[in-house]
């Protein structure tokens, strides 16, 4: 199988792949926040991050627990208004457009934002139905059976899945169903998908197929992904950004760069395991 | 220390005495409870069927013709659960059958003395078309047909009323030519449109049928000589209605199910017409009630011997009948006297009366039943609603919150107001202030569906609480707004146990007499309500009459009759109701 290559590099720490695979060449830029500052009631989570993330590349966001990393990813499509004490100041910017604007609807932003969480939350639904959903929600008027075949052959599942369609997604495996959940985001064809540790509640084979899977995804996506596991990051990202307790980006860089030679001691001593 | 004591004999003991006390207290008191409440109903028995009178070779006849058998297939069955489940389902399918064969069979051959063309036709097209378009629209999703129904129900009562219409304006005879000309090509261009993907053909389906109905109206007059009513009615009703049944059993299973659900009910239905008009029974009638109750019987036998298993439960029926019919035959060649059981076909069928013997139930059954049916509806809906705004629309902080907070509190605490208060509640809104008559099954029905409310919200609630939010966010995060996400994720996945909470407070609303009695409810009423304004009363309202007669037969017997009546009728309510949640579960 595929993944003894994969699971070899588990254990390596070598960088390599994901950057050097794709030319490092200036960008157009996806997502940019500028001085943004969150708060969850009084506690500060993010604190003045600014960062610029480029068009179809994958970018890590790593750090220590509680750093507010998802809370950044969370901020870009807006999900953090689901929280009532959660209080957004600053920009972020997609598209060019400041997405806390007031003439911005939430929820169309959302349609074009795919999101994967932690833990695979696939619908008790069909599979055939689990992948439509963002096209029935979104009122699709073209031919459904054909995107769901794109999108879950996209999402590196339809040959495990192709002849049971019409039954759960609960039925799957976690990998399978994290990977609907990836063909869910991806069926409404969105410009950006975030990922919230898409692999941490997965064991190892199945963690390295969702990686791969990251990897083809850049192609058409840009892909923003929050990991705890270093190595991931290395392995599968073009930039990495770091972050460290209280909510501040400490660096941000091209990955290999953040990985071979970072220009701050915190950051190599996160990465190296003394702390964190 | 425990190491010393496990040198001599294992690590010593740990009472349990308390907890082996508490379970066999808890045991000992639940079996008390089953035992007390069996031993009633045997006497609630003994007394219905007046078997203290009969005598010992009445019984020991029924005894090995009816009782061993049932015995010894229960024994059977105790160790194949499938056949268990198709026993019990079959049996309960079968009383659900007769039942509505009964109640077609009384409600269109002898209450209305003639039955009417368009009352027919929203009974044996519309509303199958309705629930066909939600089963389709849902994808056979039951949690899903909840919703489905509200706007086809909406759809399916135009297209009825439309129809009904056509018949109120003009007679059969035109119908036949509008079916004839306008409606049958109509349908066959649609359907082979459908078939080979033309465009042109389902687009010159609706021109067609509008000038075949236009030109049977003028051609009405033109045509002298017709087919006769039975010829008409097998036509125009009861051939859609098998290719109807066919193709939808085409679409879910195999090819023979579907030419059975057709065929079957179709030569059944035409055979009875024919015969019916030997009998004197108006034909068209009794083939309606052959074909209403010949499809689903057809579907559940052919399914049931399509998948195999448990197969000879379906025997248990048969069982019974033949078991009955062999034990009347040996009592009459016998001649031992049969006793007079008070719970007899004339009890269920039968309106009150002065004597005990003629004392019937059946006007207070339709008035439950009725009441039942809108309260049903009317909690669910309006339940449903207010635990969703609750649940999912209001903020958890701020002024909305606190003012949530208050609702809830309030909510919670009319649950536990006496149903006396909601009868006065009744009385005075329903029945004076907005007029809707006092004792009328409408104003009882808004009475329970109000007292029994609270209870459905809150369990509404819970089963909405208890959805994970994992899928609440992951709906969100697609870009659903908020009425798609609780509409798509949260009811689908809540709608077990709303339904399971609707069941409850359902149980209770049937057996409620005080807040009847607050809004004038009849204690006894001569004939079954025919509308929802017309003066109805519940079985428990007309049993608890019984109980004061000075006659010692209605306090005996009509009262076990009734009684037992009230129990079936309840646990057979319950029981659908439970299937379909079953089903919800399964679903998903």
């Amino acid at each position: 199988m595929s993944n003894t290559e994969t699971s070899d590099s588990l254990i390596t720490t070598d960088v390599e792949t994901g950057a050097n695979e794709r030319s490092a060449t200036t960008d157009a830029t996806a997502v940019a926040a500028r001085d943004l500052d969150v708060y969850y009631g009084d506690e500060q989570a993010i604190d003045g991050v600014s960062m610029e993330i480029p068009e179809n590349r994958v970018t890590a966001l790593i750090g220590p627990s509680g750093c507010g990393k998802s809370t950044f990813l969370r901020c870009i499509n807006r999900m953090n208004d689901m929280i009532e004490i959660c209080r957004v100041e600053g920009d972020v910017e997609f598209g060019g457009k400041n997405v806390y604007d007031a003439d911005v609807d939430p929820v169309a932003l959302r349609r074009k934002i795919g999101m994967v969480f932690q833990k695979p939350n696939p619908f008790p639904k069909s599979i055939r139905d689990n992948v439509a959903y963002g096209l029935k929600i979104q009122g699709f008027d073209g031919d459904v059976d054909e995107r769901v075949e794109e999108s879950l052959k996209g999402a590196a599942l339809w040959d495990e899945v192709k002849d049971q369609l019409g039954s759960s997604g609960l039925e799957l495996s976690g990998g399978q169903q994290q990977r609907l959940c990836i063909a869910r985001a991806i069926a409404p064809d969105p410009e950006v998908i975030l990922m919230d540790e898409p692999t941490s509640a997965l064991d190892p084979v199945a963690a390295s197929k969702i990686e791969d899977l990251i990897d083809d995804l850049a192609e058409e996506y840009t892909v923003i992904i929050v990991t705890h596991n270093m190595q991931q990051a290395a392995r599968i990202s073009d930039r990495t950004a770091v972050f460290l307790t209280g909510g501040r980006l400490v660096e941000y860089d091209d990955t290999t760069k953040i990985f071979e030679d970072p220009e701050e001691q915190r950051v190599e001593d996160y990465i190296t395991g003394k702390f964190g | 220390m425990a190491t010393d004591n496990a040198t001599d004999g294992g690590f010593g003991e740990v009472s349990r005495v308390r907890g082996i006390v508490f379970e066999y207290l808890s045991l000992g008191a639940s079996v008390a409870g089953l035992v007390a409440l069996g031993v009633l109903l045997v006497y609630v028995a003994i007394d219905a069927f007046d078997l203290a009178d009969a005598s010992p070779e009445w019984l020991l006849t029924y005894f090995l013709t009816l009782v061993v058998p049932f015995l010894a297939f229960c024994l059977y069955s105790a160790g194949d659960r499938a056949v268990t489940r198709r026993a019990l389902g079959v049996l309960g399918g079968g009383l659900v059958a007769v039942a509505a064969l009964f109640t077609a069979v009384e409600a269109f051959v002898v209450e209305i003395p003639r039955l009417s063309w368009q009352l027919t036709y929203l009974f044996v097209v519309a509303a199958p078309v309705t629930a066909y378009l939600a089963y389709v629209g849902s994808r056979g999703r039951v949690g899903a047909v909840g919703f489905g129904l509200v706007g086809r129900l909406v759809g399916g009562a135009a297209i009825g009323l439309a129809v009904g219409t056509l018949f109120l304006v003009f007679d059969e005879l035109v119908w036949f030519l509008a079916y004839t000309l306008g409606v049958f090509p109509a349908a066959v261009l649609y359907a082979y449109g459908r078939w080979r993907s033309a465009g042109r053909a389902m687009t010159a389906a609706a021109p067609v049928g509008l000038v075949g109905i236009v030109a049977a109206v003028f051609l009405r007059g033109v045509i002298a000589t017709y087919p006769s009513d039975l010829l008409i009615y097998i036509w125009t009703l009861a051939v859609p209605i098998a290719v109807v049944g066919a193709v939808v059993v085409d679409g879910r299973g195999s090819r023979i199910a579907a030419a059975a659900a057709g065929g079957v009910p179709l030569a059944v239905a035409t055979a009875g017409g024919f015969l019916a008009g030997g009998f004197g029974v108006p034909g068209p009638t009794a083939l309606i009630v052959l074909i209403a109750v010949g499809v689903p019987t057809a579907v559940y036998v052919h399914r049931a011997i399509d998948e195999g298993d448990g197969l000879i439960g379906l025997g248990l029926p048969f069982l019974l009948v033949v078991g009955a019919l062999v034990g009347a035959l040996v009592v009459e060649a016998w001649g031992v006297p049969a006793p007079d059981p008070w719970l007899d076909v004339g009890f269920v069928t039968g309106s009150p009366s002065r004597t005990a013997a003629d004392a019937g139930l059946y006007p207070a059954i339709v008035g439950s039943v009725i009441i039942i049916a809108l309260v049903a509806v009317l909690s669910f809906v309006l339940g449903v609603g207010t635990s969703i705004f609750l649940e999912e629309y209001t903020a958890e902080s701020g002024l909305i919150g606190s003012l949530t907070r208050l609702l809830q509190v309030n909510i919670a605490n009319l649950a536990a107001i006496p149903s006396v208060v909601y009868g006065l509640l009744g009385l005075g809104l329903f029945a004076n202030l907005l007029g809707l008559g006092f004792g009328t099954a409408v104003t009882a029905s808004l009475t329970l569906s109000l007292l029994i409310l609270p209870i459905t919200i809150i369990s509404a609630q819970e089963a909405i609480r208890s959805v994970p939010e994992d899928l609440r966010r992951g709906s969100d995060a697609m870009g659903a707004t908020r009425w798609q996400t609780t509409k798509n994720v949260v009811l689908p996945e809540a709608l077990p146990g709303i339904l399971t909470g609707t069941i409850l407070a359902l149980g209770r609303a049937i057996g409620e007499t005080a807040p009847l009695i607050m809004i004038g409810a009849a204690t006894t009423v001569f004939s079954a309500p025919d509308s929802l304004f017309s003066k109805f009363s519940a079985m428990p309202m007309q049993i608890y009459a019984w109980a004061g007669f000075p006659q010692a037969e209605f306090r005996y017997g009509v009262v076990a009759a009734g009684v037992i009546t009230l129990l079936v009728i309840l646990v057979g309510m319950n029981g659908t109701a439970i299937l379909l949640r079953n089903r919800a579960e399964r679903g998903n």
